[in-house]
């Protein structure tokens, strides 16, 4: 189908963009590899170079712990999106009355901006003003505020639930599409076979919803993984260290401790980590294209 | 359809560039006049914000071509905010701190030598009107870097109407650390109303905890201020002793980790709260809160508690609000007419009128008749000798957020108070070895 | 699917499952909504209400007279406005280029397109400031601009790419045996036909950039730059504001968003999933 004159010119067209990228990805990129084994700015010897900062690292509990949060974060995301995504998906594909209104209800959390999602979950989570420990009082489910925000159990948990709440209608929106593109004849035939509704699901939606799955775990774990106004705004990492995702800990080290090096340290291990897991999956998700 | 969605959703570009370049252009107008820039976080409050820009605008006429722009910032990013504006080579022209910063940014050269305009005043003439205790806070090697406006001692405020019907004696106030956790349980009634809340929250935390640390005997470094010294038994009680007040007696309103100094005084206003460490700002802003608080008649104040039995010479914290000068800023005469106008007698006068404070100025609160008057003030002054700075080290915000979060850990029970508080003394060793 | 042999207890678990799912995604609109309309005194009350007792538009007021709100969304409008434009532009290019040839390490090319999204924002936003700061830049629009085409060049790239493949190739050649040349078929025939693609890359990548707190955050300082989303980060904790203003400052950042996402969400599927919705 592809043109196959004059291979250079597909350069040209590609150039501008991929000299963007070069120059405003590519080139910091270097520099933080560089700052992270103290080689740029450093005053004394520009030519020496050291892992200090990445032996600091691996002494850093603040790290562990911070790696631990975003681990947990990200997985505990990821999943939750794809489960509501695809519970939610299935309904809304069905014949259903007012669907357009449905629709719209599911995708809406998805329109707010990350950094606004936190403020508006910090203050339903709030223990005295929130509308949480309200419902819950009224209800008499508890006697005393819950202190979702201030306590080292519920913290992590809370956060989770306020990006799973932003985060699924987008996972739920590929999925629904991916489902209007199967074949109808396929269900009415497996039907006609007597399959059940489970079977249905099992051996024809999901089969064909691998492709659009993996497509929207790979996005949605980049993008997690980068997670930053939510958490930011709603707990800024308290309380403790608690949800300390790590790409609050390079922000808060470089801009806020000034420790250049150490930041970019930790930013690359987090892209290495990053790299490691979503390659192949990313890999994949480009063939074909 | 989509068509018609598009040629919409189009129009509402073209309308916001528009509106865009409308709003643009008159801003582009008012350029004409010198412009300076003044960044202070008491600008984005309802009373102190009106009053500086009050102010300004008295500037403005006295120096009609220059104009101040005014660039409020919270208390909890002051540092940050700055001190990156400052790397970037950018930042306002003129900014007010509390005493925690200077160090720090003078170590940096995020400030602007003021000795050559205090010298073009009369030097040592110009500067002896302040309090010794100011300067030595803005002096670095003989020279001055920022003009010293407002100085206080943090005090116990306490609600004397909660006092009453809660059966304890209002002038009669806790004295030491345990007659204060007494008062505390007899005053909480969960889940309306608490006996105190502690600032745990960035914002003002530099004022409040260090008190209880001095007032256990204990304190955040070693006399030389070249090592920590948390890792005394003073310490020690001081951190559990906050931790019980949160997790064993629950004398705190719940998430306490999450309450700065404005959230502190919101609880202190509809009385949910009866005891916060505050001082002279604390009476208006509160009573401004809640106007049926009749504030200014209940809300009482005695000097932070004292460990029973101890002896110390010094135990609170002083507060001081002083005005510095950017090195990048490009019209440094100006800026300079800024600081010295907002730190002159008369400004000061009218600061103490709006938000009860004292001045560095020793000729202020000495003669200003408000002052002497005022039931506070002296309770405040007498105070002051009794207090002192945080250690005048560039480090001291970075220790201090290592201990808070440390502090935080253990108050919601994410580690043992042991732990924490031992995690936080290694952390601020290797601060101070770097 | 089928409505046949649906009881009526498995409509009732459907409808019961969408209602709750309705509520869930609801819910935090509606305190957002009515929280920014109730009084101090009321936002403060514990247990809160959810319908205010009072109706106020103070918060309202209060947000324009203080926040220099207005300043932050116009702000917010040029800077997500122009990086949408610029990596709509550059992205339908190389979407072309992706598109209608085949060439050695295209595939390659593509995935490095895609994995610079894995270079988390704070690794970069350090150096980049480094780099503003050489060249005087920092605290300006252009120096955001630039940041945020990085965040959304490759997103663009991709869909665009997926919406030229729709176009047969059959009608370049058409233009091209005509007598254009490959520039003329690219934007006088193709770009035409993926005009709605196009809008739809651009809004993406708007909000995007509308939605970006990261890189305000370290490259921005002049309150006459501000963002909104880094205006209303930065009334957080300032004394004078509480959680209706908050909330009704959320109302205004998030109304431009939501309404061009709803518009637009069947365009952004199809950019999203062209590729693997095709089989």
């Amino acid at each position: 189908m592809r043109l196959r004159t004059k291979e250079y010119e597909a350069y040209l067209f590609i150039l501008p963009a991929l000299s963007m990228l070069i120059v405003i990805l590519g080139f910091p990129f270097v520099m933080a590899i560089l700052m992270s084994l103290n080689l740029a700015w450093v005053k004394s010897s520009l030519l020496g170079f050291t892992f200090e900062n990445y032996s600091r690292l691996f002494r850093d509990r603040v790290f562990y712990n911070d790696l631990i949060v975003t681990f947990s974060f990200v997985v505990s995301t990821v999943g939750f999106h794809l489960l509501l995504g695809l519970g939610v998906a299935l309904l809304l594909n069905m014949e259903i009355k007012a669907k357009r209104f449905f629709r719209v209800a599911a995708i809406l959390p998805w329109t707010i901006p990350d950094v606004i999602a936190g403020l508006i979950w910090r203050f339903m989570f709030d223990p005295l003003s929130g509308i949480i420990n309200s419902v819950l009082a009224r209800l008499n489910l508890i006697q005393l505020p819950i202190t979702w925000l201030s306590d080292a159990r519920l913290a992590l948990p809370s956060v989770v639930f306020a990006e799973v709440w932003r985060g699924y209608p987008f996972v739920m929106l590929l999925l629904l599409a991916g489902l209007q593109s199967i074949p109808q004849g396929l269900y009415e035939a497996a039907e006609i076979d007597g399959a059940s509704a489970w079977k249905r699901f099992w051996y024809i939606s999901l089969p064909n919803l691998s492709r659009i799955i993996m497509i929207a775990f790979t996005l949605d774990f980049i993008w997690e993984c980068r997670r930053f106004g939510l958490v930011y705004n709603m707990t800024g990492g308290n309380p403790g260290h608690a949800t300390e995702v790590l790409s609050l800990y390079v922000y808060k080290n470089y801009f806020v401790f000034f420790n250049f090096g150490y930041a970019a340290a930790i930013a690359v291990v987090l892209a290495l980590i990053m790299m490691l897991i979503s390659f192949p999956y990313l890999k994949a998700s480009m063939k074909e294209l | 359809m989509l068509r018609r969605k598009l040629s919409a959703v189009a129009l509402v570009f073209v309308l916001a560039i528009v509106l865009a370049i409308g709003v643009q252009s008159p801003m582009a107008q008012a350029q004409k006049k010198v412009t300076i820039t003044y960044a202070d976080w008491q600008l984005g409050q309802v009373i102190w914000g009106r009053i500086l820009r009050e102010s300004f605008a008295k500037f403005e006429r006295l120096n009609p071509n220059i104009k101040v722009q005014d660039q409020p910032i919270a208390l909890a990013q002051l540092g940050t905010k700055l001190s990156v504006a400052a790397m970037g080579g950018k930042g306002p022209d003129v900014f007010a701190t509390t005493a925690d910063l200077p160090r720090q940014f003078i170590d940096n050269g995020w400030l602007k030598d003021l000795t050559p305009f205090v010298e073009k005043e009369g030097g040592e003439k110009f500067l002896e009107d302040f309090y010794p205790v100011s300067l030595k806070l803005v002096t670095v090697d003989g020279k001055t870097w920022g003009i010293p406006k407002n100085i206080v001692a943090m005090m116990l405020v306490y609600n004397s109407q909660m006092f009453k019907d809660a059966g304890l004696d209002p002038s009669n106030p806790p004295k030491n650390w345990e007659e204060f956790l007494e008062s505390a349980k007899t005053l909480t009634k969960p889940p309306t109303q608490w006996g105190t809340v502690i600032v745990m929250a960035k914002a003002g935390f530099d004022l409040r905890f260090p008190g209880i640390l001095r007032g256990h005997g204990g304190s955040f470094l070693t006399k030389d201020w070249k090592r920590s010294a948390l890792d005394s038994p003073q310490a020690k009680e001081a951190f559990n002793y906050v931790v019980d007040l949160v997790r064993k007696y629950k004398v705190m309103p719940p998430g306490p980790d999450a309450v700065g100094a404005n959230e502190a005084r919101r609880l202190l206003a509809p009385k949910k709260v009866a005891m916060i460490i505050g001082t002279m700002w604390t009476i208006p802003e509160v009573s401004g809160m809640n106007p049926d608080l009749h504030g200014w008649e209940v809300l009482e104040m005695t000097p932070v508690p004292i460990k029973k039995g101890l002896d110390l010479k010094t135990h609170t914290v002083l507060y001081q609000k002083s005005l510095f000068m950017s090195p990048n800023t490009e019209h440094p005469e100006e800026a300079w007419k800024l600081i010295k106008f907002i730190t002159d007698p008369e400004q000061m006068q009218t600061w103490f009128v709006w938000q009860s404070m004292l001045s560095c100025r020793k000729s202020v609160n000495e003669t200003f008749p408000p002052i002497l008057q005022s039931k506070y003030a002296g309770l405040v002054a007498k105070e002051i000798p009794r207090g002192d700075f945080l250690p005048l080290i560039p480090q001291t915000p970075e220790i201090l957020d290592t201990f808070r979060s440390a502090l935080t850990s253990a108050v919601t029970g994410m580690e043992a108070a042991d732990a924490a508080l031992a995690r936080a003394h290694a952390e601020i060793n290797e601060i101070l070895a770097r | 699917m089928s409505k046949r042999n649906t009881s009526d207890l498995t409509r009732l678990l459907i409808y019961g499952a969408l209602i709750f799912i309705c509520v869930y995604n609801l819910a935090p609109f509606l305190w957002m909504i009515f929280s920014s309309l109730k009084t101090e005194a009321e936002v403060k009350s514990y247990p809160a209400t959810f319908l205010p007792h009072v109706v106020t538009l103070e918060p309202y007021a209060n947000i324009l007279v203080w926040g220099g709100f207005i300043t932050y969304f116009m702000n917010s409008a040029i800077i997500s406005f122009s990086t949408a434009f610029i990596s709509s532009f550059v992205g339908a290019l190389a979407g072309y280029g992706f598109s209608r040839y085949t060439f050695k390490g295209r595939t390659s090319l593509m995935t490095v397109f895609l994995a610079s999204q894995l270079l988390p924002g704070v690794l970069l936003v350090g150096p980049y400031f480094r780099m503003l700061t050489l060249i005087k830049l920092y605290d300006t629009r252009i120096g955001l601009i630039v940041a945020q085409t990085t965040i959304t060049l490759p997103f663009s790239v991709w869909m665009l790419k997926s919406f030229i493949d729709t176009v047969p190739v059959e009608i370049d050649q058409a233009a091209m045996v005509d007598g254009a040349s490959r520039w003329q078929a690219f934007f006088k025939v193709v770009l035409p036909l993926i005009a709605p693609g196009i809008v739809a890359t651009t809004i993406f990548a708007f909000l995007l950039a509308w939605g970006d707190l990261l890189w305000a955050l370290c490259l921005l300082s002049s309150p006459s730059l501000k963002t909104v989303t880094l205006g209303i980060t930065e009334l957080v904790g300032q004394f004078r504001i509480r959680w209706a203003e908050l909330m009704g400052a959320s109302i205004i950042a998030s109304l431009p968003c939501v309404i061009l996402y709803l518009f637009l969400q069947s365009a952004l599927t199809r950019g999203f999933t062209a590729g693997a919705v095709k089989q």
